[in-house]
Order: C-alpha cells, then sequence, then structure tokens
C-alpha cells in the first residue's frame, strides 16, 4: 500500500518538475510523509493509509482508492505547511527556511494538487457522482478542520482553560481530518450510511487520543511549556490545584507575565506530580477504548477489523 | 466528556497518600467509592497496569504515548 501511494504522490507532483525549485518545495513538506510510509512499521501506520484500510476491510478492494489517500496526504501537508507560518516555532519549516511568501505558495500548490488528486478517482472506475459527492465531504471536513485552527489560535488563555472548549477544539481540528479518512475509505467501498458512520465514530476516536497523546509529548518534552499553550494536562492541573501551585500555572500557561522566569522542568514535574498527565493519559485511553469497542461491533456484523486494530496497538 | 468524578478520582490519588497507597494495593476498591462509567473504571485501570502512576522519569510514558503522538 505504502509503495503505491507514494507512486500516486509522485504522478501529482511530477508535472511541478519543469521549475526544479518549485519542485523540490513542494516537495519537501511531503518527505517527512514519504519517510513514515516507508517506515511505517515502526511505529504503526499512517494515517494516509486510513482510506485503503478501511476500504479493504468493507469490500476486499484498495486500489481504487490510492487517488483519495494521496489527496488526503497532500491536504495534510499543506497544513503543516500553513501550521508552521502561524505558531513560527518549528527551524525546519519551509517559512523558516525560505520565508513565508514560498511557504504560502508552496502550501496553495499542495491544496491545489490534493483536488487534482480527488478527480483521479476517475480513471480507478470510481463514478462521477461519487467523487463529486466525496470532494464536498472533504471539503466540509476540512472546513471545521480550519474552524478548530481559528478557535485554537483565537482563544483567551481563560477561555483556553476549560476541558469542554479543550475537547471540542481537538475535535474539530484534529479528530475530523482522521474521521474524513475513515469516511473517504468507507464511502468508496460503496458501504451504506450506517456502516460509514461507525468507521467515522472509530476515526474520531483513534483522532483524539492521538491528538492528547500528541499534548502528553508537548509536556514531556516541555515544548508546550516553553511556548506556552493550554492543553488537558495544564487544563486538569488548574482545576485541580490548591492556590499555591494554581498561582504559579496561572502566572505559567495563563498571565504569560512577561519577566516572570520559571524552569519549564519545575513546571513538567508539577504537572506529574498533580496527576495531570495521569488524567491525560487516562483520557488518551478511554478514546483508544471507544475506538476498540467500535472495532468490535464492526466484527459482529462480518468486518474483517484486524488490519484497523493494528491502528490501536 | 469532562468528567467530574474522574478527576476528582486523580486528584485524591495524588494528594492523599493513604488513598495513594490503597489504589496501589487494590485499585478496585478505590475505584468502587467514585461514581465513574464502566469506560472510565477500564481506562483507570489499564492506565495503572500499563504505567502505573506516572513521574516525569517515567519510562513506560513514552511507549504508551509514542505510538499515538506522531500523527499530529
Amino acid at each position: 500500500m505504502s509503495k503505491l501511494l507514494m507512486a500516486e504522490i509522485e504522478t501529482l507532483i511530477a508535472p511541478l518538475s519543469d521549475v526544479s525549485g518549485f519542485y523540490d518545495l513542494v516537495k519537501e513538506p511531503l518527505s517527512e510523509v514519504r519517510q513514515s510510509l516507508v517506515a511505517d512499521t515502526t511505529h504503526g501506520h499512517p494515517w494516509p493509509l486510513l482510506p485503503l484500510m478501511v476500504s479493504d476491510t468493507i469490500c476486499g478492494r484498495w486500489e481504487h482508492a490510492l487517488p483519495a489517500s494521496a489527496g488526503l496526504e497532500l491536504l495534510k501537508a499543506a497544513a503543516e505547511v500553513f501550521d508552521d507560518i502561524e505558531d513560527a516555532d518549528s527551524d525546519e519549516s519551509l517559512s523558516t527556511k525560505y520565508g513565508n511568501p514560498f511557504a504560502i505558495n508552496a502550501a496553495c500548490a499542495l491544496l491545489i494538487l490534493a483536488e487534482r488528486a480527488f478527480t483521479r478517482l476517475k480513471s480507478r472506475g470510481v463514478d462521477c457522482d461519487i467523487v463529486v459527492s466525496l470532494i464536498d465531504m472533504v471539503n466540509s471536513y476540512y472546513t471545521t478542520t480550519c474552524t478548530g485552527q481559528h478557535l485554537d489560535l483565537s482563544l483567551t488563555p481563560e477561555e483556553a482553560a476549560s476541558e469542554d472548549v479543550y475537547i471540542r477544539v481537538i475535535g474539530m481540528k484534529s479528530a475530523s481530518a482522521v474521521e474524513c479518512a475513515c469516511y473517504t475509505g468507507a464511502l468508496l467501498a460503496g458501504a451504506n450510511q450506517e456502516l460509514i458512520k461507525s468507521f467515522t465514530i472509530f476515526g474520531y476516536n483513534k483522532g483524539m487520543a492521538s491528538q492528547i497523546a500528541n499534548d502528553i509529548k508537548g509536556i514531556t518534552s516541555m515544548s508546550d511549556i516553553k511556548k506556552p499553550k493550554i492543553t488537558l494536562p495544564a487544563i486538569y492541573a488548574l482545576a485541580q490545584t490548591d492556590s499555591e501551585t494554581h498561582n504559579l500555572l496561572e502566572m505559567v500557561f495563563c498571565k504569560r507575565n512577561i519577566g516572570f522566569i520559571y524552569a519549564p522542568s519545575q513546571i513538567r514535574d508539577l504537572l506529574f506530580s498533580t496527576g495531570a498527565i495521569q488524567y491525560a493519559t487516562i483520557k488518551m485511553e478511554l478514546y483508544k477504548q471507544l475506538a476498540t469497542d467500535t472495532l468490535i461491533g464492526l466484527e459482529q456484523v462480518g468486518m474483517k477489523v484486524a488490519q484497523l486494530q493494528q491502528f490501536l496497538e | 466528556m469532562k468528567s467530574q468524578a474522574l478527576q476528582e478520582l486523580v486528584r485524591k490519588i495524588f494528594s492523599d497518600e493513604e488513598i495513594r497507597a490503597q489504589f496501589i494495593a487494590n485499585p478496585d476498591s478505590v475505584l468502587s467509592k467514585f461514581s465513574l462509567t464502566e469506560d472510565e473504571k477500564k481506562a483507570v485501570l489499564k492506565t495503572h497496569a500499563r504505567s502505573g502512576l506516572m513521574t516525569s522519569d517515567s519510562v513506560q510514558l513514552e511507549a504508551t504515548i509514542e505510538p499515538y503522538a506522531w500523527w499530529f
């Protein structure tokens, strides 16, 4: 699957090779993808493979879904370039290395190539009505993703320090993209609405578990403490600690006082000792369990879900 | 999916030595005192079985989150 997906992506970006600088620029955010596809047994499977695996699970065929997987991968790469421009916190990003104008143009090219990828479904024998319906649904999911990203960027620290808000935002900006990948695979496999719904629930819960894990890593690596960024561990600790600890966390995460100096490792240790990391890990496990339960339900209606179970190991 | 009971349970385990010792010795006996859903109970027990009560030098935590964290 990985090799054929990489070949599909190569076919899509090949026309850019007339202008070598541009081709290389567009290819760069995709190189990480290619690495993850090549090494897809190290950490489990990358999510661009989800449409293929979902389709295979439902109808035993997946090659026809390759352009859709490539399209989602191109959208993901575009989103990462835009995200790096917004966050301005990565030395390896296109925007840092080549400047915002080049990065924005490359990200726009990735978006357009993604649209082209979906139209290539026709050449794989997918009915035009299904192609149009799929493009419409993918655009709907990614509108949700952008809305979630907008909320993430615009919330005040006080607004962000709420678990309900956090769950809503990560559901929109992260889990919706994984949900979309599952929807894509199910639609292209010819699944009925009930089955599509079950696969999207699996995708949503897997996406939520992954984003919470990413946010836990943001604390253990201290990157979200240095920024600082309010995520689930900080939300828990702000709500559950006494005045002295609470005030310290509030200074770091909410008030962000200029001149207030703190050791990130001290804050990280505090988030462990208050149980904030334990709590976030339990929440991650909870979503993982919900995804597992969905697969059990699918197995009971005759789906062979072994491939998808690998996403939860 | 915010859960007051789950927050309360974790807060007690990490702030009350007696509850913590009881949880380590017999997690179910502590869980029964909180109105957790069945899914929450399972998640608490699975997390504890895999990683115990986590500290900043917990090696097991990295192994737990790494397969998930790299997607985003």
